[in-house]
């Protein structure tokens, strides 16, 4: 067992670490943190391009669909100096794994390159309005007529739908299968005829979050189906296998860089200030109290890394990876909830104050933070079907 | 032509035509929709109109008992 990093991943690090320094200008911060066009202007997708021109998106990918077979240790090393500074580098969500293990061959040719380039990026379209912690409710039909399907139904909180270019639906196929079986996942272009996006707005909002924010996009949406004919080709994995399909997506997805940051990001962000400012001549550096707080936020850190590496470890084996991702999904995201609460009493009013506010610590991240931890043991798979999941699958309990 | 929808829940008239209209397009040309005229529902293979999410969130705990037989 070896929990050191090569040399080779530790140049890797600090080649990432100088592009950043050198690339990430002023400008991209600015279009990053355009509500309107968010992560998308002409100068982030000039960088991304970049980016994947240096061989850093998908680098454990295959390399006929445009990776470097590379390990996946080099990917979230990647992935982790790019999400501290606020940038996603990663394979379009749930979608690229899930097309990696269940596409055709011409499904991973039309996608995965595309991807790479920054040309393709996924909507996730699996929560209803009723069906969300218990996604197996899910009511949005696709019905079979001859080479196509005929898609109806609604989707809640897709929230990239502003932005992507295609949606990774999950839609029920045989309404008289049992619950879990009669479900199937499509990949559908966005301007496809039929689809309909209706914008929702979070508590980020007002002000917007500033860049670096770990919790929680401004907008998110309702996604409309209204007859809405896509090809069979469509169809990622066998029909009614859907289940299974994005259940293993949203597994793989759950693991890595940018999962594991999310929570513990801001430990390191507070430890930082609080090395080099006071408040109103307090040095709570100096506070033992204080420090043993920040000593046991750390310890927890480590915690989450180590289940994250754990995770990536038995990926990059092919081990049986099934309930691990769901057991980092509760202890990273209540990790970050207890951490941002702390972060508040610490900083006391200073700890409340947003984006723009005169007197905000660091623009206001700890605040929107503070706002926005709660949010992350909600989405992707809330923390409670996680531990259902952890007793199911890695204890052994029956399904109830 | 068809009257318009009225909400399950509050029995307020929706407008459809406001609730559909086209305000817009997402950056890769889905149709957007105003998020003040209105949202609905697929249940049951039929679509339902609300004048809030309120509503919508209080029909989908209960839909029987807001549908009319």
């Amino acid at each position: 067992m070896e929990f050191a990093f090569t040399p080779e991943q530790e140049a890797l690090r600090v080649e990432v670490q100088q592009f950043i320094a050198e690339n990430v200008t002023p400008e991209i911060v600015a279009e990053l943190e355009d509500t309107g066009i968010r992560r998308r202007g002409p100068k982030t997708r000039e960088m991304y391009k970049e980016i994947a021109e240096r061989g850093w998106i998908g680098i454990s990918w295959p390399k006929e669909y445009g990776g470097q077979a590379g390990s996946r240790i080099d990917q979230y090393i990647v992935e982790e100096e790019f999400a501290r500074a606020g940038i996603t580098v990663g394979g379009a969500g749930s979608g690229a794994p899930a097309i990696l293990a269940a596409g055709t061959e011409e499904q991973k040719q039309e996608f995965l390159p595309g991807i790479i380039r920054g040309e393709i990026s996924f909507a996730l379209g699996f929560t209803e309005p009723q069906a969300g912690a218990d996604l197996a409710g899910l009511q949005c039909r696709a019905v079979r007529d001859g080479d196509e399907y005929v898609i109806n139904g609604q989707k809640m909180y897709t929230t990239a739908a502003h932005y992507a270019t295609h949606i990774y639906l999950m839609a029920r196929t045989d309404p008289d299968a049992p619950r879990h079986r009669g479900i199937s996942i499509f990949l559908i272009p966005m301007d496809t005829p039929g689809i309909t996006v209706r914008p929702l707005w979070t508590i980020q909002n007002d002000p917007p979050a500033p860049l670096g924010t770990t919790y929680g996009d401004n907008r998110t949406n309702e996604t409309f189906f209204e007859n809405v004919r896509v090809p069979a080709s469509c169809l990622l994995g066998e029909e009614n296998q859907g289940w299974y399909v994005g259940a293993m997506g949203l597994n793989l997805d759950r693991v890595g860089a940018s999962r594991y940051l999310i929570s513990i990001q801001r430990d390191e962000d507070i430890v930082n200030w609080v090395k080099d400012n006071d408040i109103e001549g307090y040095a709570m550096r100096e506070d033992p109290a204080l420090r043993d707080r920040l000593a046991d936020m750390w310890i927890e850190g480590q915690v989450c890394r180590l289940m994250t590496m754990r995770s990536m470890s038995i990926v990059e084996t092919d081990g049986n990876f099934t309930y691990e991702g769901s057991a980092e999904k509760v202890f990273a995201p209540e990790h970050g909830v207890r951490t941002t609460e702390t972060i508040a009493q610490m900083l006391g009013p200073y700890g409340q104050l947003l984006n723009g506010s005169e007197d905000a610590i660091e623009s206001g991240v700890f605040a929107h933070n503070l706002m926005g931890a709660f949010q992350s043991g909600i989405n992707h798979g809330s923390v409670q079907v996680m531990r259902d999941q952890v007793a199911r699958r890695g204890l052994g309990m029956p399904r109830v | 032509m068809p009257a318009d929808p009225v909400c399950p829940v509050c029995k307020t008239v929706i407008n459809e035509d406001s609730a559909r209209a086209t305000t817009g397009q997402t950056m890769y040309g889905a149709n957007e929709v105003d998020p003040n005229a209105g949202t609905r529902s697929f249940f049951n293979g039929e679509w339902y109109y609300f004048c809030t999410l309120q509503c919508r969130t209080r029909f989908l705990t209960a839909p029987n008992t807001f549908i009319e037989s």
